[in-house]
């Protein structure tokens, strides 16, 4: 199995840490991942803009990095749900549909290819956990309040499953912070409400870690928690999973 | 303006938002608790969008179908290109009938046909009969929801309202009270009117009649009062059997605000014995719609309103902040087909998070018809400038691995060596006014993993 | 014939799509229980109550309604005598109108009452108190079974659920908008 790591753009650059431990997480479950150095970015924050045609030369670059995977692992659903989803608007040529296919998000991964559930470790904290849209609405990990009443999903599992820890109930399990991408910067002040409004329910809730399995989501939660200077760290599951797994 | 102007203007309030955030939120939770309540609700989701396909696909046939039945049953059908023809046929069957007193119940197509001034600046007295419209038209406001057109006014507003328009005490906040003076008040007006407007919910295509679904019973008392009634319809209002209201009706209240039905569904389908039926069928732009196929399901739409409750946007910026007819998600993706430029910023005040699309009756993929808008918008440049150029600019940065790797070093330097105070400056940095920027590390996972790679630990 | 028609259907049939098919639409069953319709119908306003049959009509209504001076019905002779042309007038002052329901829908509470049975279509609306009358035989459990049961729609007809009811002021649902203050649906 010939798995790449894919280190979306901003993680490579502010959360290097996230990589790391994604990389090491996979190692640890018996997968080496190369990371190709040639890769950049999936074209997503130029196509969610509007300019999908300047984002073509973006995938085709990134269907020429990753073509040769059979999986190609990234902590990040929205990246991921973009290749799958969007790449539509390339040729499909027996590439383009390899990479479309082979694009995983990490915890996705980790849960359907790999088949873990369950991860022995402790983390004995109350953690809350920000499911992202993408990786829900659009990649399925979890369960829609649109749909059922019950609250489940791959992540919710997989941290559920270590000792000592316990997940915070949200008032609203499910909906969007607000980063949106270029939207965080477009729509600024909904998007900081939204932002301050899912922060708050995991205050109310009583959450002292604060993860989820889309770093994007994350950054812009994490800036909110440091503006406000709450006693709250923001971690992606990433870093819990593998700093409990030995 | 843009969207994000008003919408900044609207959460500048914070606890008007957050009041209006949670009265909304709480419409969507009570949608939950009927859905989680029917087991085959989403079967009847795939149905009705089936159905609706299915029709938009014959359209021709069954608006066909259904004139022929409705001529049938005794009913006059009328045919408007645009909103202008709407308005004037209106207004010609009011005159027609030496008429100046019209009571007239929900019609979201009137709105968006601007029926009221057409009608007012006639001479013909026009009154809003749902009590929510009632209360917009007083305040000579627009809708700043489907279903719930007063949602951006707290009962402090209405009380004011109605002590200045209807007389009520100063400072009678009761919706009790006030509900019930709106009941006297309109009352009169129902007796007296010689027309009764409707909108049309469903148009059932093999009988010729059409559907009005209301809590207030204020389209059944305007029309079976009055001597005229005039049913104003979207083309795509169709349905092909009477059986396929089953679907509909078990969705329709269910996703609009949790009601297992509305109080009244009405089948209005011949004209009393005496009395006038007019149908007026009305395109305004949806053949236009129905021609682009990334789009054309958005006509699959029943006006429910649940992807309003539902958008995390729509709850924080109010409907107004949309300034179209028809707010929210399914208002984002109908109005650039109306007017691309006026309405440009709309597809993009969405985080696309996908939840409108989920909660909608029929299915309609309203998130990705608002990344697909924005495609249309960047070919036809009605994005901003700056944004075009810059994306452009990170399209050729995001081919070269090199240029990539020097500049995200460069960022994160930026960061790390400029002054906080320029870096989290408001004016150059709209992320920071609310948010820290991340703390740049000192080296990026690529740096990382080459060290590693040269020195395995 | 006017152009606009023309206009319009050619442009529905140049723009449409390729034909899709229309779906079957299945009878999901469902329970249809009496028991079902009270708590529902209950839950929206409405209020039933059990009669041992038609004859059974008036002293309940009497004791329903003491205060009731002009009430109007096809089952009983009413103080009001209405028909499809009786004026606005007269039709205004009526305080409660009895009427044979058709079809109960257990799902959601509704009653079809077609226009055979409403004297005047405007009476279920402008009177201030409205009674159904309802053969519990003739409760489905959802819309599909009762649709499937309409012989038509005939000229008029609604289905009605519970009293008139509105929450366009801030969400606080106020029982009696326009239409009936209150519903109660006699069952026998």
């Amino acid at each position: 199995m010939k798995v790449a790591l894919f280190v979306p753009c901003y993680v490579d650059q502010f959360y290097p840490q996230v990589g790391i431990a994604s990389l090491q997480l996979l190692e640890k479950l018996g997968v080496k991942a190369e990371f190709p150095a040639a890769q950049t970015c999936c074209g997503q924050p130029l196509a969610n803009s509007g300019c999908e045609k300047d984002a073509l030369p973006i995938y085709r670059h990134y269907v020429d990095t990753f073509s040769d995977y059979d999986y190609v692992v990234a902590p990040s659903g929205s990246c991921v749900y973009h290749v799958r989803k969007h790449f539509d608007k390339l040729e499909q040529t027996p590439e383009v549909q390899q990479v479309r296919t082979s694009a995983y998000d990490l915890i996705d991964f980790i849960t359907t290819v790999l088949g873990v559930t369950e991860i022995p470790g402790t983390f004995p904290h109350r953690v809350g956990l920000h499911l992202s849209c993408h990786g829900q609405r659009g990649l399925h990990q979890a369960n829609e309040s649109e749909m059922t009443p019950v609250r489940d999903g791959q992540l919710r599992r997989l941290l559920g499953s270590l000792n000592g820890i316990e997940l915070t109930e949200l008032d609203r399990n499910d909906e969007c912070c607000g980063f949106g991408g270029t939207f965080c910067v477009s729509e600024a002040a909904i998007s900081a409400r939204m932002g301050q409004d899912r922060v708050a329910d995991h205050v109310r809730n009583g959450t002292t870690v604060l993860t989820g399995g889309d770093m994007s989501c994350l950054m812009h939660l994490e800036g909110i928690v440091r503006r406000r200077q709450l006693p709250m760290r923001v971690l992606h599951a990433a870093e819990i999973l593998n700093g409990t797994l030995s | 303006m843009n969207h994000a102007t008003r919408a900044a203007k609207f959460v500048g309030d914070a606890d008007r938002t957050t009041w209006h955030d949670e009265t909304l939120w709480f419409v969507r939770a009570k949608r939950d608790k009927a859905v989680y309540a029917v087991p085959e609700f989403q079967d009847l989701r795939e149905l009705a969008s089936q159905i609706k396909d299915h029709t938009l696909s014959k359209l021709d046939t069954y608006l066909e179908q259904f004139e022929e039945q409705a001529k049938r049953n005794g009913v006059h059908v009328h045919w408007a290109a645009d909103a202008a023809e709407h308005n004037a046929i209106i207004l010609d069957i009011i005159r027609k009938h030496n008429a100046t007193r019209v009571v007239k119940s929900k019609s979201m197509l009137t709105e968006e046909c601007h029926l009221n001034p057409h009608l007012l600046s006639n001479g013909i007295e026009v009154v809003d009969t749902d009590l929510g419209e009632r209360i917009i038209q007083l305040r000579d406001e627009a809708p700043s929801h489907l279903v719930l057109p007063a949602i951006h006014l707290k009962k402090e507003d209405v009380g004011e309202t109605f002590f200045q328009h209807l007389g009520t005490a100063k400072g009678e906040i009761d919706p009790q009270v006030l509900t019930e003076a709106a009941r006297q008040h309109l009352r009169a007006r129902f007796l007296a009117a010689e027309v009764a407007i409707s909108g049309v919910n469903f148009a059932v295509a093999e009988t010729g009649g059409v559907v009005v679904c209301t809590n207030e019973g204020n389209a059944d008392l305007g029309v079976n009062l009055a001597h005229v009634h005039i049913a104003a319809m979207g083309i795509e209002k169709l349905i092909p059997r009477l059986s396929d209201l089953a679907v509909f009706t078990r969705l329709l209240a269910r996703s609009a605000t949790g009601q297992p039905v509305t109080t009244y569904t009405s089948h209005y389908t011949k004209p009393a014995a005496g009395k006038e039926m007019h149908i007026v069928i009305v395109d305004n732009g949806r053949t236009k719609q129905l021609g682009r196929p990334d789009f054309r399901a958005s006509l699959k739409c029943i006006r429910c309103g649940a992807c309003m409750n539902t958008c995390p946007v729509y709850r924080r910026s109010g409907g107004h902040s949309y300034d179209f007819t028809v707010p929210g998600p399914i208002g984002a993706i109908l109005s650039p087909n109306i007017d691309m430029k006026k309405h440009s910023s709309l597809p993009f005040a969405s985080t696309l998070c996908g939840s409108c699309s989920d909660v909608c009756p029929v299915k309609i993929d309203i998130h990705t018809q608002l990344y697909k808008w924005r495609q249309v918008l960047g070919e036809a440049n009605e994005i901003p400038a700056s944004k075009k150029w810059s994306m452009k600019l990170m399209g050729r940065l995001l081919t070269s691995p090199k240029v990539f790797g020097v500049s995200g070093k460069l960022a994160r330097q930026g960061i790390k060596y400029l002054p906080y105070s320029l870096t989290h400056a408001r004016h150059f940095n709209v992320w920071a006014v609310a948010r820290e920027l991340p703390t740049p590390p000192k080296q990026s996972f690529r740096e990382w993993y080459q060290q590693q790679a040269k020195n395995p630990a | 014939m006017s152009s606009s028609r023309e206009k319009i259907l050619a442009a529905a049939r140049a723009n449409k799509p390729d034909e899709k098919p229309l779906p079957t639409v299945p009878d999901f069953g469902g329970d249809d229980s009496t028991e079902r319709f009270t708590q529902v119908l209950t839950s929206i306003g409405g209020q039933v109550v059990w009669i041992d049959g038609p004859e059974q009509l008036q002293p309940v209504l009497k004791q329903l309604y003491p205060e009731s001076r002009l009430s109007a019905s096809p089952l009983f002779s009413g103080t009001v005598p209405v028909d499809a042309l009786t004026s606005t007038e007269v039709l205004a002052d009526v305080d409660l109108a009895v009427l044979p329901g058709e079809i109960g829908v257990a799902e959601n509470g509704c009653i079809w009452l077609p226009e055979a049975n409403m004297l005047h279509r405007a009476l279920p609306t402008i009177t201030q108190h409205l009674v159904l009358v309802l053969d519990h035989r003739r409760i489905v459990a959802t819309m599909h079974q009762a649709y499937a049961q309409l012989p038509s729609t005939g000229g008029y007809g609604a289905f009605i659920a519970g009293p008139s009811k509105t929450a366009d002021i801030e969400q606080s649902l106020v029982i009696g908008a326009h239409g009936a203050r209150s519903l109660v649906v006699l069952l026998y």
